[in-house]
């Protein structure tokens, strides 16, 4: 059965991403001005690249020592964090990436501060810190400085939300 | 209308914020009764140091040094698209009486080349303030002596680099491309060279990696100064004060154009507002505290009240629309 | 002697106890905002503007020329610790500086910056203060094709830096390419890769990538895998570095010194690629090349020096020819005219107070920056001893804060997760950050240049070997390429 390394994955991905992304330079209007090279040649050379790179990607032998690694990986897991739950390494990420991009949507709503400090919280609390008094004065504190520092030292306008401060 | 008048005091109170208001629109030389509550938001689209930033932080400067408001004018950048990205918040936020930005060419050029949504007609225009002009420079050792042989040679040679400090399609083309077609060239076979400032363009010019150089009066001087390069022509109407250097009018080329700078504020904001920044940017400009700024930074006052901004806007536009039309580069 | 008569001069402006004290604030407020990821001192100084208009000039530039090098001094603790550059003149300073804190010298890491910046910014104020208005010539002398080649001669280290996988060294190269591309072409106002959003119209910016790919994407791999304790926990403040690692750094950082110099001069170079193209430099000219990147102490003075000499060399075209080679020294420029100071060929004779003010003042400045820094290094570096969860959680709000500074975007913040996830699979998969992050600063520069010079040169591409700058940068880079190839041939040869 033919089943892909993650390099071949990867390749394949960037194959086809790369065959986008020349379509899309193909798609650049030409300068009514008749140019040398006109704003498309950069594009199509690059993406020409990458489709041939990808290639080359999908050629390379998996060196040993990937394999080494993925060893130390399991190891490493092991050692510092329960597999289970929240604490399950894929939930972290998810749970990091997701407070960004709630980040990205409350900040306007909610202000600067009260954003902040939510996500702050949240996330050591999701990370696995448990000593809820500590997290809030630390994080509360750090973000209640760098918010004086940047709206009230350096004049920065910063959204003010739910605290109008 | 359902009012319920209850004491005297309070009807009297209302007829007079009647005949202030009706007074204010009849006669509108008269300064209203309509007063910023909070701090005014003064918006420069684009990042710190450049035209638009100066202009702002000095005007703003002026405002709070000079007492003229009892607000803070509180100066913003928004970068983003060369201005795109502030105009287009400006715009969603069209009743808000608390915000003004600067605004120049680029307001029109913008949207002609098909960037922007927005253009100048989706806002209110204040007050012209200030304006420079466009000058064409080459090296002290450069053959061509004046703005006819410089036309003549690129007539000759469309090789003939011109750098300029902003992209194709936006001011300094417009301006030297404009310039050419009134000589009798064609607008497009100036060979302009888009560096990222005109700062980046005068350098090349003094390596000599460029012919010759279209960039700001203003921005130029120094470099005049320092007496490697030399000055053609200015599109001004009439020579600038304390700059030795003979206009395209005098030289036959029947051309100018004016680097302006203004204020303009959202669409939809109440009259008696406008009436309030119109008057305010009117009485800036008489301090001795902005002269002494204007004469620092090398502008030229060149006011216009709301009324006569706006019509001369209109004009700007059928004038650049020509020129880029002329270029092809018309997209809007 | 008469350069050593207007140092004197220029000391006599800047020990003025007004001056001195502007001095103090400027790097002090330098060091801090440089510390926060990804707010640079472009905003700062803004700021200062205001304050500005009431100094007098020599004063005014004396205070933001402080907060402008002690930004780029600053910067490197953040790169060091937390792995998320604080100026984008930093980001080469965490390929080792990371590792070492990593390691658990995060204190010698952030001395060695220290001393490396303190060199770096002291020699460059020496080569401004003799050979500032011979080395405007140099500056005016790089064209569009001479920007080329020194953009093609920039990309050549994708090899060297691209340490296991010379083909996904190669790849991240080429996506950073693609990545710097994106917005407004200024050759022509076509609008490219921005699927219709005017947010991109300005193309990406450099510290949102650089944050996501490194920052955030080391938080999600430390949330992954878990991350490696620190060891040596009781060296961890400590400064001390032994006389062999001070001789083995010295010649590093006076090379890099001297290339950061030259490349700040250059106006559209500045910082950024001065440390990158110190640190690729020392890379290739070390014997112990291959340990670059995991915490060679060489890695860290390399970059540390190069980034602070290319601030100080930036400031010869600001005041010599009156052009801005970035963004923060634009503000300079537009705060000089405001002070009603035209910087200029003219400058030196019109405003000697303002020029040899500001130089003297950055000898005082430089010196503030160490002792002020140096006492404190071994308390900042217990932030690493902070929790675990708690102290990833700082770095991402740090990131955060950082990257919404920029812009007040919420977009931006979206990229920045992006980048972040494509910094992980990056990492996870060995493909190296670094030759993305020289694709990205040099992609545009170097196609911008490119087609400038052929459009000057009406298409014939012999321009770039006419000229000789372009020529001899062009051959160096050939041979930087070929050179590794023709060692290994000879020590095939030899084992055989």
């Amino acid at each position: 059965m033919l089943r892909l390394n993650i390099n071949q994955l990867l390749a394949v991905i960037l194959f086809v991403s790369s065959l986008g992304y020349l379509w899309m330079a193909f798609q650049i209007p030409v300068f009514p001005i008749p140019r040398p090279v006109d704003s498309d040649a950069f594009p199509k050379m690059l993406g020409l690249c990458l489709l041939i790179l990808s290639v080359f990607l999908f050629l390379e032998k998996v060196p040993a020592n990937v394999a080494e690694d993925k060893t130390s990986k399991e190891a490493d897991v092991a050692d510092d964090l329960p597999q289970t739950g929240i604490m399950n390494p894929k939930m972290q990420v998810l749970g990091a990436s997701v407070g960004v991009l709630a980040y990205a949507f409350l900040i306007k709503p909610l202000g600067f501060l009260a954003a902040s400090i939510i996500l702050g919280v949240g996330l050591a609390y999701w990370f696995g810190y448990r000593n809820h008094v500590v997290n809030f004065v630390t994080v509360g504190s750090i973000v209640l400085s760098l918010y004086l520092l940047l709206s009230k030292v350096l004049g920065i306008y910063l959204p003010q939300g739910i605290i109008p401060f | 209308m359902k009012v319920n008048l209850s004491t005297p005091l309070k009807s009297l109170a209302l007829i007079g914020a009647a005949l202030t208001l009706t007074a204010g629109m009849a006669a509108q030389s008269v300064a209203s009764d309509w007063k910023p509550s909070k701090a005014v938001e003064f918006i420069a689209p684009a990042n710190p140091g450049g035209g638009w930033d100066t202009l702002v932080r000095t005007a703003a400067n002026v405002i709070r040094t000079e007492n003229l408001a009892e607000v803070n004018f509180a100066a913003i950048n928004v970068p983003g698209g060369g201005g795109a990205v502030a105009w287009a918040q400006i715009a969603r936020d069209n009743r808000n009486d608390h915000k003004l930005f600067a605004t120049s060419p680029p307001i029109i050029l913008v949207p002609l080349a098909g960037t922007s949504r927005f253009n100048h007609t989706d806002f209110t225009p204040v007050a012209r303030l200030i304006t420079d002009y466009s000058i064409v420079l080459v090296a002290n050792d450069s053959p061509y002596q004046d703005i006819n042989d410089l036309f003549a040679a690129i007539g000759e040679n469309p090789r003939l680099s011109v750098g300029g400090g902003s992209a194709a399609g936006s001011m300094d083309h417009i301006s030297i491309a404009g310039a050419a077609a009134a000589a009798g060239l064609n607008a497009a076979s100036v060979n302009y060279i888009a560096f990222s400032g005109g700062g980046e363009a005068m350098t090349s010019l003094l390596g000599g990696h460029v012919e010759a150089v279209i960039t700001g009066a203003g921005e130029a001087v120094a470099q005049l100064q320092g007496g490697d390069l030399r000055a053609l022509g200015v599109s001004s109407p009439e020579r600038i004060p304390g700059l030795d250097v003979p206009t395209y009018k005098e030289q036959g080329v029947d051309y100018t154009f004016d680097i302006w700078r203004g204020v303009m504020a959202p669409k939809d904001i109440p009259e008696e507002a406008l009436r309030y920044y119109e008057d305010l940017f009117a009485r800036m400009m008489e301090t001795d505290d902005w002269k002494e700024a204007t004469e620092r930074l090398g502008w030229l006052d060149a006011y216009q009240n709301s009324e006569e901004f706006g019509a001369f806007l209109d004009g700007q536009l059928e004038q650049f629309r020509a020129v880029l039309g002329e270029l092809g580069l018309l997209r809007n | 002697m008469e350069a050593l008569n207007n140092l004197m001069y220029g000391f006599s402006i800047a020990l003025d106890p007004i001056n001195l004290m502007y001095v103090f604030i400027g790097v002090f407020a330098g060091t801090i905002i440089g510390m926060l990821p990804g707010l640079g001192p472009m905003s700062a100084l803004a700021l200062m503007i205001p304050i500005t208009f009431n100094l007098n000039p020599a004063t005014g530039l004396i205070l933001m020329a402080g907060v402008y090098y002690g930004a780029i001094f600053g910067g490197s603790t953040s790169s060091i610790l937390l792995n998320a550059p604080g100026v984008a003149g930093t980001v080469a300073t965490s390929f080792d500086g990371y590792p070492m804190a990593q390691k658990g010298m995060a204190g010698k890491a952030l001395a060695i910056a220290a001393y490396a910046s303190f060199v770096g910014g002291t020699i460059s104020i020496i080569g401004l203060m003799f050979i500032a208005p011979l080395l405007s010539k140099v500056a005016v002398s790089f064209g569009p094709a001479e920007y080329f080649a020194l953009m093609v001669l920039g990309l050549t280290a994708v090899v060297s830096l691209s340490d296991k996988s010379l083909v996904k060294g190669l790849i991240a190269a080429i996506v950073g390419m693609m990545i710097s591309i994106v917005g407004m072409d200024l050759q022509t106002g076509t609008e490219r890769y921005t699927f219709g959003s005017i947010e991109m119209l300005d193309g990406i910016n450099f510290l949102v990538v650089a944050l996501g790919i490194f920052a955030l994407a080391e938080v999600f791999y430390m949330l992954l895998r878990g991350g490696k304790k620190v060891q040596k926990r009781n060296e961890i403040g400590s400064l001390k570095l032994s006389m062999s690692e001070v001789k083995e750094m010295a010649a590093p950082v006076a090379r890099s010194s001297v290339l950061g110099f030259f490349t700040g001069v250059l106006p559209g170079a500045g910082a950024t690629i001065g440390s990158f193209l110190g640190y690729s430099m020392e890379k290739r000219l070390a014997k112990d090349g291959d340990t670059f990147g995991k915490g060679n102490i060489k890695g860290v003075a390399a970059p540390e020096s190069a980034n602070n000499a290319a601030c100080g060399g930036s400031f010869v075209p600001l005041l010599t020819l009156g052009v801005p080679g970035s963004g923060t020294t634009a503000v300079l420029l537009g705060a000089l005219l405001v002070m009603g100071v035209t910087p200029g060929p003219m400058m030196i004779e019109q405003r000697p107070d303002v020029f040899w003010g500001v130089i003297a003042s950055m000898y005082v400045g430089n010196i503030f920056l160490l002792v002020l820094n140096l006492p404190l290094i071994p308390y900042i570096a217990r932030i690493l001893d902070a929790p675990r969860a708690l102290l990833l959680s700082l770095i991402l709000i740090f990131c955060m804060v950082g990257v919404y500074g920029l812009n007040f975007s919420s977009f931006d913040l979206v990229l920045l997760l992006v980048f972040g996830l494509i910094g992980l699979v990056m990492r996870l998969n060995g493909f190296p950050a670094a030759p993305l992050i020289l694709g990205l600063i040099l992609g545009a520069l170097m196609e911008e240049s490119m087609r400038r010079a052929l459009q000057i040169s009406g298409g014939d591409w012999s321009i770039f070997i006419d000229k000789p700058i372009s020529l001899v940068l062009l051959l160096i880079a050939l041979l930087s390429l070929g050179l590794p190839v023709v060692k290994k041939m000879i020590q095939k040869s030899r084992s055989a």
